[in-house]
């Protein structure tokens, strides 16, 4: 039974991970990712990483995946001209590939006689709590650091994209609430039957 | 029976789709991104799969980490791509190279 | 985590806080004065820093070993803080004519910088990455920030690419090496797998070696250089010269030296063929290049070279002939970017090096200055670049590795063509159709002239960094 799940779960994340990379439309790749997700999410359940795989499931497909759709949708691409002359670097990258393939291989077949002993052994608990101990009592800088990282990540996007125009009218509270009589009006005495 | 060596087989195929995604698709830069947030979940089930098979909470804790700094990346990333869009009007890496190289 | 980690932290946690509260101020105090502010201070916060970090002594493991702060990290620390003070002092006119100078600058440089700093003391494959992490994104949107600019978002992009695929690398092989160890801390990986590391660490090693190839840009992973370092601002050049690859240079050492301690013969090939790639390359792409940042990119890459050289010898003697020559070679990068930012006309950069010429007639203080330069990155005796590539080449001869040094004497050779091609320009070249304008702000010309000078004072002997390039060696590997 378990076997068969690992089976069911590594075939859909290869066949949908090299549809990512081949789909023509960026649609559909950003699509086959969120179903590459959702296996890896069933296979870190197999094994005991139940928190991990919640994360993986809300951070990956519901923030990451669907800012990719964003940008995708945004951008107004000329899908067409993608499509042309694409897989140009075939040869190359199918070398690499098969090169890079062997080698995983023999890591694999390496790892299966690993006879390392972990220095930080999982306690028994549940997996959120057994992780939120280790997180808070033994990697507090590691956690910190991450907050500096994600710092980063959003000053860097906002100083990339956004962009005052200066067409565009705005309101501006301060201004607004500064404003007097005497400023913002204008006593004109009017004629009648002419206008101002 | 299933081992650590087919959880690490797994981890180095979409590893390998990864790479075999970046060297191919020059035309497109959103599925170089794509690609690269496949090769990290490659390396997160590599950690997650050790972290099992020693009985060892750290791979875990790494792959938190690796979950956090890669939804930065992406976010850095596709903010890149938007600017580099704004400049060019395509997401082709060489459809105009400018500088020969 | 106790207090007293806390005070070992003490100025990278000044560094962090002053990157927000620059931030904070820069967001609320909209004056025309805040960028000057902030750029005045920031450097000064680096100086400031780096005169903190050497007063620092002893040996101590902070937050459950995550950390070391040692004199090795130190030295680098103080090397990485200096580097980023003299980009940013050399780079404020220029910054100002591309209209980059804005306040996110030097936050962005200062976050960079914090990442470096725990690049260089990490002891833990975590730490390390994450401080990476900190490190590379700033950069990737330093090397995009002249958004306007087509070349800059492209070198963004390309830089962005291959960082993230170089971090995929690093990734990959931190699992082989967690998986096959049992741990992250570089203390345990190395008492785990002792002098005979198994297929999978070996792996996992040239993974990691790969990914921090990439970092440093050395052949074969050097192709984003040229375009990266062209494309975007020249003040970010100017430290994508310097500081990212002291950094780099300082995590590889403490991950191999002390992570894999026991398994020299493991990595001392890896690094002897990209030291050997890297020397060749940048010795012979940089021949037909015309554009003075490209040339200073294969530059770089001929001088990770010489780094990865010294640090192949897998000795003590190695680690000191490095840290030497690392910090001769960022000073005279310094210097040479701060001329390259000085070169305008018409209020745009003039970087094609027939730009240089008959420069001696016109502005003969500053060709001699940059001719000092050039020949000591040429390796020119008797200057001070010499005595780096003699010292490195020595650690290499005397732990055995003889074809290399004298296949990085042969490259050294020809890469002084370039850089003597640049002199030649200078004096007896052609004259430009238009004439160049003087221009350059006093830091900018401090920055260019210390480091001249220092190119000719260290010909004598290495005041200021003998003894704590020597002290620094001896703590990686007691």
């Amino acid at each position: 039974m378990f076997a068969f799940a690992f089976y069911i779960c590594a075939f859909v994340i290869v066949i949908s991970a090299f549809l990512v990379v081949i789909s023509r439309n960026p649609v559909h790749s950003v699509l086959w990712l969120i179903l590459t997700f959702l296996s890896s999410t069933a296979l870190f359940v197999l094994l005991n990483a139940e928190f991990l795989a919640m994360l993986l499931m809300i951070v990956y497909v519901g923030a990451v995946a669907v800012l990719f759709l964003f940008v995708v949708m945004m951008l107004d691409v000329d899908f067409v001209s993608l499509k042309e002359g694409a897989m140009k670097n075939l040869g190359f990258g199918l070398i690499v590939a098969v090169i890079l393939a062997v080698e995983m291989m023999l890591v694999a077949k390496a790892s299966n006689s690993v006879s390392a002993t972990g220095t930080m052994p999982i306690i028994e608990g549940e997996n959120t709590y057994v992780l939120g101990l280790a997180l808070y009592n033994d990697f507090p800088f590691v956690f910190l650091g991450s907050a500096m990282v994600l710092f980063v990540a959003m000053i860097g996007a906002i100083v990339l994209t956004m962009s005052h125009r200066k067409d565009v009218k705005r309101q501006d509270v301060l201004t607004q609430m500064y404003r007097d009589p005497a400023q913002a009006m204008e006593m004109v005495d009017v004629k009648p039957g002419s206008g101002i | 029976m299933i081992t650590i060596g087919h959880y690490i087989g797994l981890a180095g195929i979409l590893f390998v789709i990864a790479a075999f995604g970046i060297f191919v698709n020059r035309k497109n830069i959103i599925v170089i991104l794509m690609s690269i947030e496949l090769m990290l979940l490659s390396c997160n089930i590599s950690f997650v799969a050790f972290s099992h098979h020693l009985g060892d909470i750290q791979g875990q804790v790494f792959t938190m980490f690796i979950l956090t700094v890669a939804a930065a990346e992406a976010a850095i990333g596709l903010a890149i791509l938007v600017v580099f869009f704004r400049n060019r009007g395509s997401i082709a890496v060489d459809d105009v190279n400018m500088m020969k190289g | 985590m106790n207090s007293t980690d806390l005070n070992f932290f003490l100025p990278e946690i000044t560094l962090s806080l002053f990157a927000m509260a620059a931030l904070m101020f820069g967001v609320f105090v909209k004056r025309d004065a805040t960028p000057r502010i902030i750029f005045i201070a920031t450097t000064a916060v680096f100086l400031v820093l780096a005169l903190w970090i050497s007063l620092g002594s002893g040996t101590n493991s902070l937050f459950n070993n995550m950390l070391t702060d040692d004199a090795f990290g130190r030295y680098l620390k103080v090397l990485v803080a200096i580097s980023c003070a003299g980009v940013l002092a050399s780079s404020v006119r220029y910054l100002k004519r591309t209209g980059l100078y804005t306040i996110e600058f030097p936050v962005l440089l200062a976050l960079s910088a914090l990442g470096m700093m725990i690049m260089v003391a990490a002891n833990n494959l975590m730490s390390l990455y994450i401080g990476l992490e900190l490190q590379s994104l700033a950069l990737y949107v330093l090397a995009a920030y002249r958004r306007d600019n087509a070349r800059s978002s492209e070198a963004g992009m390309k830089y962005f690419v291959l960082g993230a695929l170089s971090s995929g690398l690093f990734l990959f092989g931190a699992s082989l090496v967690y998986g096959f160890s049992g741990t992250t801390e570089y203390g345990a990986i190395a008492a785990s797998i002792g002098a005979h590391p198994n297929l999978g660490i070996v792996f996992g090693l040239a993974f990691l070696a790969a990914a921090i190839a990439f970092k440093i840009s050395a052949a074969p992973f050097h192709m984003w250089t040229p375009d990266v370092y062209q494309g975007a601002p020249t003040a970010v050049t100017a430290l994508f010269a310097t500081a990212p690859k002291v950094a780099a240079i300082g995590m590889l050492s403490r991950l191999f030296y002390v992570g894999f301690a026991d398994a020299v013969i493991a990595w001392q090939q890896i690094l002897a063929v990209l030291a050997l790639l890297s020397v060749f390359v940048g010795a012979i792409a940089a021949i037909g290049q015309t554009n003075i940042k490209r040339l200073l990119a294969y530059s770089s890459v001929l001088n990770m070279g010489f780094v990865l050289l010294a640090l192949s010898s897998g000795t003590q003697e190695g680690l000191h002939s490095m840290l030497i020559f690392l910090t001769i070679y960022v000073v005279m990068s310094l210097g040479a970017f701060a001329f390259v930012m000085s070169m305008e006309r018409d209020g745009r950069e003039a970087v094609e090096i027939s730009d240089l010429g008959q420069l001696s007639s016109k502005m003969p203080l500053r060709a001699a200055g940059f001719a000092v330069i050039m020949f000591s990155m040429a390796g020119i005796p008797p200057l001070a670049g010499f005595w780096g590539k003699y010292l490195a080449i020595t650690a290499a001869v005397n732990s055995g590795l003889v074809w290399l040094a004298i296949a990085a004497v042969i490259a050294s050779v020809i890469g002084a063509y370039y850089y003597l091609r640049l002199i030649y320009l200078m004096y007896f070249g052609e004259e430009p159709s238009q004439d160049h304008e003087s221009v350059w702000t006093i830091s900018q010309a401090v920055v260019f002239a210390i480091s001249a000078i220092l190119m000719l004072a260290w010909m004598i002997r290495f005041f200021l960094i003998e003894n704590p390039s020597l002290s620094a060696a001896a703590s990686l590997l007691g």
